[in-house]
């Protein structure tokens, strides 16, 4: 007894979390595999009687897998870039090279004390931030990831997006208002002024682009643009674009225009009031917006998910179950073989690592090259993997842009940002429209 | 040291000055009644041979027996500091013109010395604390001041050691009359 | 048997002390009954004006001020800065002390120029005492100074950016805050609050180190900063922003006492250094910039040219530095004779001055100090009307206060 007491004593304190967990969780695990292999056509029954609610659950999973992940790299790219823009280090204690930062951001802000401030209104401050989440990602619904990767492909897709996205100043006036803080008055009457202002030419300048497209869906528009890169649209639309990406930078709260939360000036804006995961919806859903803008530009001008040139279509024809035993005897021997190949070098080379750790390495060195192998044949075999990595690539290019310009900008101020929306982009979106309907009707 | 500069204050203001006109280093200093301080700023001020536009600091003094206001002046016509003490100010009851009709700038600073000493400037529209709270209830800077508790909320102030009464060593002994009810 | 621990005497149980929640909700605004012309001018609000307070935690204030606006929308009508926050009572707490130690008392004033800070106490105790400088601490003192000078500068660049909405820049000028305050430290032994100079000299002279940190930087000294601080020159928002933004003619600042940079930009090359010549300045070649328009990118782009001519005299310094003692020789308790005596020095914010007054004890019987960012504030209620809320912040930093000195 004293042995086990005093080794337990010697433990620190995630050692002794672990050294009960981790048997709790596998006793939990076996048990859940049991209960499902025993009941699982009963689970099946019920599922297909309530097929509303499995699939609210199933989207519901969906929208939380993709928005979280998003938010959370996002937020780690800006701290991160804008750290190395500015000289110095950024995260780079939590997890390797500070990624891990994020997650415990998410996890401290579900942590906090949840209240409401004396004087403001219940209800309207609880459902302020669940607006402007709501606005942000059921636009999601329409943005095409890969070939037949998407919500709905709705015939008026574009349409639906503007509409949506449009809602998110409610959820901000609700914010400032209910707030019963004059600063936070003050942020949320900003940001509605500067969200209403600026849909306006975001909305004009796409429309040369659906005139060309002839269409408002945008799983059509990204297909129209396959092929060689010059068959996006911003060789035809340059000047919609730039439209398009200023007003979309102006939508999206950020730097030259987050004056909605200029926390030199007006604290935290709209969001003073608001701690706890109230504000974490705030901060994902400005972080989801960025990744929805940075998308939107991507499927209407870069792309969407083509390639820059057509690849070659590639089928492989892979039939691993006709391989029969043989399938066995791969799985057997490869990795073992692959760990040994990978060690040998390393062992060979250095005199002071032992034979377990080269093997160790050898190990993970094997694991990363079948990961590569796997993923290019998937890259050129199966067609929604090559898409989606496109247009998460193209799309991420942009969200770098956002944080460069958020590292390199300053601020500008409120009367300026009205007098540029409703001065310069406005009839610059117009003539856009005009130029572009002429050009159609000349050239048909 | 400007001599020259001694004799045309001498000669200009002669009357109004209650002290010689002293010179040291690149200070020349004259002393003024309270009363006289509007006219003679003025004549600084505007009279283009003297074309003192510039001032430079406007401070309170209380030397233990009476309170001064203390102007330093700078100006083109002369490579001295020219200092103007407004004397013989009561302790009870320090009043004297305020400076804010020629520099607006003289504003805080005549209420940084009404915080500090009690000087009341007639005439300054924004005369109230600037430093210590609105509803203090003691002048910090004046020699008699030497414990906080006469102005502080706390009744469980001065039970530590270093909090209880004791006069700094180089307080004038006529400071320290306690006058009635103070 | 059970040792009953000792209880903690609680100061909330304590009956002699009073606990805020007890006095009741604190009122900020409107306060205590108006008082004054002015207080009831500001807190009489005509229809469709509120007043919102910036309050003393706010992240761009420079330091902990306390700034009550009246605001028509988001135009502001009228400010009323409350200050105090930081008040040490430093005057007091020199009266107490020696005249040695009075000077340390002065650092922390504008903590971050601070050798100014103790430049003009340390020039006034000297006029008390009738002690020569010996001239190698003179050129010394000038040296360290004018490194000072751009470091405070540098940093102005950044928090201006800072208050505008730019990250970078004031990371940026910290680099080139950290170069200069190394090198002081190497010199001084302190990086920011000196407690360098000394009646009648400085406190230890050139060593190693700090010359070749300085023969080091001053190579690339004009060009680094050219490049670091010219990110903001060209930058359309920033120029936009900064341009016509608080306006301050000639006749206003002097009527304000303005003095430094400030005034410079209006228009009036008044300079103590040129002035009023202390120290070695005289035999020191030097411009002193002067724009005429007034506005916030005036007064940024002056400091800026301030910058350089301060290279400039650190030149000049290392060239012309003579050799000599660094100290005089005093005796260790000072006694000066009764006497008055006023002595102002140039800062990076304006006219820096003490004014000390001696009875012939060991201990100054008043010092009084004047310090330029106190005046600078109140012209802040003189050029904000009209402006928008977020312009407040910019103006303010475009003046450059430090809320050390103006709390004193």
């Amino acid at each position: 007894m004293t042995v086990i007491s005093k080794s337990w004593n010697r433990l620190t304190l995630p050692g002794k979390v672990i050294f009960t967990a981790l048997p709790l969780l596998g006793a939990l695990t076996i048990g859940l595999v049991v209960a499902v292999v025993l009941l699982g056509g009963i689970l099946v029954d019920l599922a297909a009687a309530n097929l509303e609610v499995v699939r609210f659950l199933v989207a519901a999973t969906a929208i939380l897998l993709i928005t979280v992940p998003t938010a959370f790299l996002i937020i780690y790219m800006e701290m991160k870039i804008i750290a190395l823009m500015n000289l110095r280090l950024g995260p780079d204690r939590v997890g390797p090279a500070g990624s891990a930062l994020s997650v415990v951001h998410g996890l401290k802000v579900l942590m906090k004390e949840d209240f409401t401030p004396t004087g403001a209104d219940p209800l309207v401050f609880t459902w302020a931030p669940v607006v402007t989440y709501l606005a942000s990602v059921m636009t999601l619904l329409v943005i095409p990831f890969a070939p037949g990767f998407f919500g709905q492909d709705i015939n008026l897709g574009l349409l639906y997006f503007f509409a949506i996205g449009g809602l998110s100043v409610v959820g901000l006036l609700m914010a400032g208002w209910s707030s019963y803080n004059k600063y936070s008055l003050l942020g949320g009457l900003r940001s509605a002024a500067q969200v209403v202002s600026y849909e306006i030419p975001l909305t004009l300048s796409v429309v040369g682009l659906i005139l060309l497209a002839g269409t408002m869906s945008l799983n059509q528009m990204v297909e129209n643009q396959s092929g060689w890169f010059t068959s996006w649209y911003i060789f035809r639309q340059p000047l919609g674009a730039l439209i398009f990406f200023i007003a979309a930078a102006a939508e999206a709260n950020r730097t030259p225009f987050d004056l909605t939360e200029a926390d030199s000036e007006i604290v935290a804006g709209f969001a003073t009031e608001y701690s706890g995961m109230r504000f974490g919806f705030f901060f994902f859903a400005e972080y989801v917006n960025v990744f929805i803008v940075s998308a939107l530009t991507v499927t209407l001008f870069f792309g969407g998910w083509n390639a820059p040139f057509p690849f070659p279509e590639i089928t492989l024809a892979l039939d691993p179950g006709s391989l029969g035993i043989g399938l066995l005897l791969l799985i057997l021997i490869v990795p073992p073989l692959l760990t040994v190949i990978f060690a040998a070098p390393i062992w060979l080379v250095s005199n002071s690592i032992k034979g377990w750790q080269a093997l160790l390495g050898g190990f993970v060195l094997a694991n990363l090259f079948l990961m590569a192998v796997i993923g290019a044949v998937a890259f050129i075999g199966i067609e929604w993997v090559s898409g989606l990595l496109w247009f998460l690539g193209k799309t991420y290019a942009f969200v770098f842009l956002f944080v460069w310009m958020r590292g390199t900008l300053p601020r500008v101020r409120v009367d300026q940002l009205m007098d540029f929306a409703w001065k310069w982009l406005l009839p610059a979106a117009l003539l856009n429209l005009f130029v572009t309907a002429v050009a159609i009707v000349v050239v048909s | 040291m400007d001599r020259a500069f001694k004799a045309r204050l001498e000669t200009r203001f002669g009357a109004t000055l209650t002290g010689p006109v002293r010179q040291r280093h690149d200070e020349t200093e004259m002393r003024i009644g309270a009363g006289d301080v509007v006219p003679v700023l003025t004549a600084l001020h505007d009279e283009p041979d003297l074309h003192f536009e510039f001032l430079a600091d406007l401070a309170g003094v209380d030397t233990g027996e009476v309170m001064q206001v203390v102007y330093h002046l700078w100006s083109e016509t002369t490579p001295d500091w020219l200092r103007v003490i407004a004397d013989g100010l009561s302790r009870e009851d320090p009043r004297v013109p305020s400076a804010t009709f020629l520099w607006k700038g003289a504003e805080w600073m005549e209420r940084e010395a009404y915080d500090m000493f009690g000087i009341i400037f007639e005439g300054n529209r924004d005369l109230r604390r600037i430093y210590m709270p609105p509803d203090y209830a003691s002048f910090p800077l004046r020699k008699d001041f030497f414990l906080p508790d006469d102005a502080a909320r706390s009744p469980g102030g001065g039970v530590r050691p270093m909090e209880r009464t004791q006069a700094p060593s180089n307080v004038p002994t006529t400071a320290l009359v306690r006058r009635g009810g103070a | 048997m059970s040792t009953t621990k000792q209880q903690p005497h609680q100061s909330t149980d304590d009956p002699r002390v009073t606990l805020d929640r007890d006095l009741g909700v604190f009122e900020p605004i409107p306060p205590y009954p108006t008082r004054t012309e002015r207080e009831a001018e500001f807190y009489t609000l005509a229809d469709g004006e509120m007043l919102i307070n910036m309050g003393p935690q706010h992240p761009s204030t420079h330091g902990v001020l306390r700034v009550v606006l009246k605001l028509d929308g988001e135009k502001v009508v009228d400010l009323d800065p409350v200050l105090g926050y930081l008040h040490r009572g430093v005057e007091k707490l020199c009266e107490n002390a020696d005249y040695h130690q009075a000077i340390c008392y002065t650092d922390p004033l504008e903590y971050v120029s601070a050798l100014f800070n103790e430049w003009a106490p340390v020039m006034a105790f000297e006029k008390l005492l009738d002690v020569q400088v010996p001239r190698r601490a003179e050129y010394i003192r000038v040296l360290s100074g004018e490194l000072n000078r751009i470091a405070s500068h540098a940093l102005f660049m950044g928090w201006m950016a800072l208050d505008l909405g730019g990250l970078t820049p004031i990371l940026w000028s910290f680099i080139e805050r950290d170069e200069i305050v190394d090198m002081l430290a190497a010199l001084t032994g302190q990086r920011m609050l000196f407690n360098y100079f000394r009646i009648g000299g400085v406190n230890g002279d050139l060593n190693h180190e700090f010359m070749s940190r300085l023969g080091d930087w001053m190579s690339r000294a004009t060009e680094q900063i050219d490049n670091n601080m010219g990110l903001l020159n060209e930058n359309e928002i920033f120029v936009r922003r900064m341009r016509g933004l608080g306006t301050i003619d000639t006749a206003t600042a002097l009527r304000m006492v303005m003095s430094g940079p400030n005034l410079r930009a209006t228009g009036v090359p008044f300079d103590v250094r040129r002035a009023h010549p202390y120290s070695v300045y005289p035999e020191l070649e030097f411009d002193i910039p002067t724009r005429s328009e007034g506005d916030c990118l005036a007064r940024y782009l002056l400091r800026l040219d301030e910058v350089r001519q301060s290279i400039r005299i650190i030149d000049q310094c290392l060239h012309q530095m003579p050799d000599g003692p660094v100290m005089a020789k005093l005796p260790r308790l000072l006694r000066p004779r009764p006497g008055r005596a006023y002595a102002a020095v140039e800062g990076p914010r304006g006219q820096y001055a003490t004014y000390a007054v001696s009875d012939g004890t060991d201990q100054p019987f008043r010092m009084r100090i004047h310090d330029p960012s106190f005046i600078h504030l109140q012209a802040v209620g003189v050029m904000m009307p009209g402006h928008l809320l977020a312009d407040t912040m910019a103006i303010m930093a475009s003046l450059d206060p430090i809320m050390g000195g103006v709390d004193k």
